[in-house]
């Protein structure tokens, strides 16, 4: 039971794959194939021949930033490889109301976060700014489609916070060459057929075609929502979570600029729609535009139609007319756990829910990064550590499901039966009800987040909540501090204004920037 | 704004150059680029730190003059004040431009001398017999010793620009440069703050081994990089002129 961990075989060569692969990699001394050295173990990665990556826009989390960075993977390389742009937050449009409201997450903290809180000082302010503007300069920058830095910053350094826009098609055959090139993982072209079971119940090895067994003493599982190993041959079954967040289909389409040198998007656009709401992801060959709907609330037809009218609405008849559009079902959910004896789920074998947020790769990012860090010692210790990962990804879950739920039940849509039945109580998790009701007296703030595992910091709450209307009373109490808190408070909304008139005077646009990554590239320093 | 046209003796036959040095000419700069083949008489009159071009990000060496934005600490009423001008701030109102070489291969270009038609240099006289500045043409149409002169700069700088690439590739691929923030306290208290410059990396470049150390020998880059460390000395006098300044 105490032999050690010397091969680690991943299967699936996506998105997921390639990452976990990487972000392990990246830590570890990797093996070559020809026998492990001291202390190091060997990588290998089985990908099937035939199952092409489908190459969707995706939207990564600024902490792809040090993940990519972590690597040693070149930014510049990045951005020419994978059509990359950059994302700064998500605008919402129709989830308040449904008419022209619109509300903003940027990525970037209100000024001097960790000192003050604005948002009870910006509650007397409400009627003439809206929250993200009047505490971050983010969001003013990506309405005007600018970029978070210039090409003299140095790569993966910023003026503002930003994560990206990719191809993941192309992110995944970048991450490939990446891995296999520069940190050994070794790549295995052969299909599953077979999985071979040691005596006491563990993974011994997969059989493929051809390549014939593949022994390993640890297997991750990045085959997709099939699951192969944890949950076609464990049988772990999948926590339906379509009790609360309604979303099971998207139709997807890939619609190119009018001209080639139309403006990029800095953010990821979402417009709500009749039972379900639309993307928008704009890379620098094409934009991403899909429709994620409930299909208990809407029917194919009329998905399709909403999405073309956005379509000829926001680009034009034309590109409406000879949009193709890919469908995509999925049951909102995840594993009931995800380590399960001598395998581990990552990506969409381990589950997945709506894109909203896109908290689908930094998911993969800190699942791979967690066994990459507790790489159990041996199999005796292994349970230890599936224990503790099961725990913290059961909670990170739960986490993610909370603040997408969070986005509609503050909508005051009532115009469908969509919009109505996401604010039955029924749907709501309990402990964002309790919180709901907290935040009526007390607005978010890092008292929130006393948890390292938190997916979303608080101030993300302080964005979806103030953006979406929610009020919080005025504290009952006069506190000591108020007057100089108060005065702090206003410079630093003033300081906001002119911090964000000067970024907003001195950054290039998303797309200037990126022709000048092509050209130029960014420098180390 | 400058206004760039080829060179031309007959549409330019009479325009002379003021070379004088003030800040009404353009002179009165922070800093210019400079190159490795001029660093050892630029190391004897200023500082030479390494800084980014903010349209493309690319990295250049440069000659520091003051600390602030157009502020140059060796203008006076009298002039440049100090025994070496940077061939960046003598080439002007000339630039090297490129246009389509026609005896070359298919979309070959070759420099060809251009002038800034709104320099502020620029002198237009009636006749030949101005004596103000510094003619461009002789009387038959040839170049004048001056524009000879010019001529010799431009191509030294369109060399040197060659030789920076390689220089800077060298630097970075060697992690051999690091950015740098100096804070310089005046006599009267104020502070002024140099930001967004780079300087070599001597932890680096003190653990480089033979074989690199022996390349950037031959390729020259080893005097260079040791005559931008020494130009450091050149900051102490700078501080004084500008406490000077103060009075």
């Amino acid at each position: 039971m105490n032999h050690k961990i010397n091969r680690v075989v991943i299967v699936g060569g996506g998105t997921a794959g390639w990452l976990s692969a990487g972000v392990i990699a990246a830590e570890h001394c990797i093996g070559s194939k020809n026998g492990c050295r001291e202390g190091s173990f060997q990588l290998t990665l089985v990908e099937s021949p035939d199952i092409a990556t489908i190459g969707v826009g995706e939207g990564t989390w600024p902490s792809m930033r040090n993940t990519l960075q972590k690597m040693g993977i070149s930014e510049t390389e990045f951005f020419r490889e994978c059509s990359a742009s950059f994302k700064q937050g998500t605008l919402f449009r129709g989830w308040r109301t449904g008419e022209d409201d619109i509300y903003t997450h940027p990525f970037t903290a209100p000024q001097s976060y960790t000192e003050v809180n604005l948002a009870p000082h910006w509650q007397t302010a409400r009627e003439q700014i809206n929250f993200a503007q009047a505490v971050s300069p983010q969001s003013a920058l990506f309405a005007d489609k600018l970029a978070p830095k210039k090409i003299s910053t140095p790569e993966y350094a910023f003026n503002v916070n930003y994560g990206y826009h990719l191809d993941a098609a192309k992110f995944a055959e970048f991450l490939r060459k990446h891995c296999v090139e520069k940190l050994g993982v070794t790549h295995v072209k052969a299909n599953v057929i077979g999985i071979n079971s040691a005596e006491n119940g563990d993974i011994a090895s997969i059989a493929t075609d051809s390549h014939g067994n593949v022994e390993g003493e640890l297997f991750i599982d990045c085959s997709g929502s099939r699951a192969l190993l944890l949950g076609e041959h464990f049988g772990i079954p999948v926590c339906s979570k379509s009790d609360i967040l309604f979303n099971n289909n998207a139709l997807a389409a890939q619609i190119p600029y009018t001209n080639e040198n139309d403006p990029i998007e800095s953010c990821t656009l979402s417009t709500a729609q009749s039972a379900g709401w639309i993307w928008e992801i704009g890379l620098p060959t094409r934009r991403g535009i899909g429709h994620v709907y409930s299909s208990d609330h809407n029917t194919e037809e009329r998905a399709s139609e909403e999405l073309l009218n956005y379509i000829a609405s926001t680009v034009s008849q034309q590109a409406a007319a000879a949009a193709t559009l890919r469908k995509v079902q999925f049951s909102p959910g995840h594993r009931a756990k995800f380590w399960h004896k001598n395998c581990v789920a990552i990506g969409m074998s381990a589950g997945f829910i709506e894109p909203l947020e896109a908290s689908a790769l930094v998911l993969v990012e800190l699942s791979a990064a967690m066994i990459a860090e507790q790489l159990p010692a041996n199999r005796g210790v292994m349970d230890l550590v599936a224990k503790r990962f099961n725990d913290k990804f059961l909670y990170r879950w739960d986490r993610i499901i909370e603040f997408l739920k969070l986005h509609y039940v503050l909508s005051q849509r009532r115009d469908t039966e969509y919009w109505r039945d996401n604010c039955e109580a029924s749907s709501i998790p309990e402990r964002l009800t309790d919180l709901l009701t907290l935040w009526r007296h007390q607005s978010p703030w890092h008292r929130d987040n006393n948890n390292v595992d938190d997916m979303f910091p608080s101030a993300s709450f302080q964005y979806v909540l103030y953006g979406m209307d929610f009020e919080t009373m005025p504290s009952q109490t006069q506190r000591r501090s108020e007057q100089a808190e108060g005065l702090r408070a206003g410079h630093l909304f003033q300081e906001n204004m002119a911090r964000t008139k000067q970024l907003q005077a001195s950054l290039p646009s998303n797309r200037d920037l990126i022709n000048k990554i092509y050209t130029f590239g960014f420098q180390k320093i | 704004m400058s206004n760039y046209n080829i060179l031309n003796n007959d549409v330019h036959k009479n325009l002379r150059v003021n070379t004088g040095r003030s800040a009404q000419l353009g002179d009165n700069i922070m800093y210019s680029m400079t190159f490795p083949m001029e660093f050892r008489d630029i190391q004897s009159c200023y500082p030479i730190f390494f800084c980014k071009d903010p349209e493309s990000g690319q990295l250049y060496p440069a000659a520091l003059f003051g600390f602030e934005q157009d502020h140059n600490l060796f203008l006076s009423d009298s002039g440049w004040d100090a025994s070496y001008i940077p061939m960046m701030i003598r080439r002007h109102p000339f630039l090297i431009g490129f246009q389509a070489d026609p005896d070359g291969p298919e979309g070959a270009t070759k420099p060809v001398v251009s002038i800034d038609s709104d320099s502020p240099r620029l002198i237009e006289v009636d006749g030949v017999d101005s004596q103000e500045g510094e003619a461009l043409f002789n009387q038959d149409g040839t170049p004048s010793d001056f524009l000879q002169a010019s001529i010799g700069t431009l191509e030294s700088i369109h060399r040197g620009l060659e030789h920076n690439k390689g220089f800077i590739a060298a630097l970075l691929e060697h992690e051999l440069l690091e950015p740098f923030s100096l804070e310089i306290t005046l006599n009267d208290g104020s502070n002024n703050q140099l930001v967004g410059f780079y300087t070599i990396a001597e932890e680096k470049l003190q653990s480089l081994d033979g074989e690199t150390l022996a390349k950037f020998n031959a390729q020259g880059y080893l005097q260079s990089i040791y005559m931008a460390i020494a130009s450091f000395a050149r900051l102490r006098p700078m501080i004084d002129k500008k406490n000077a300044q103060l009075g």
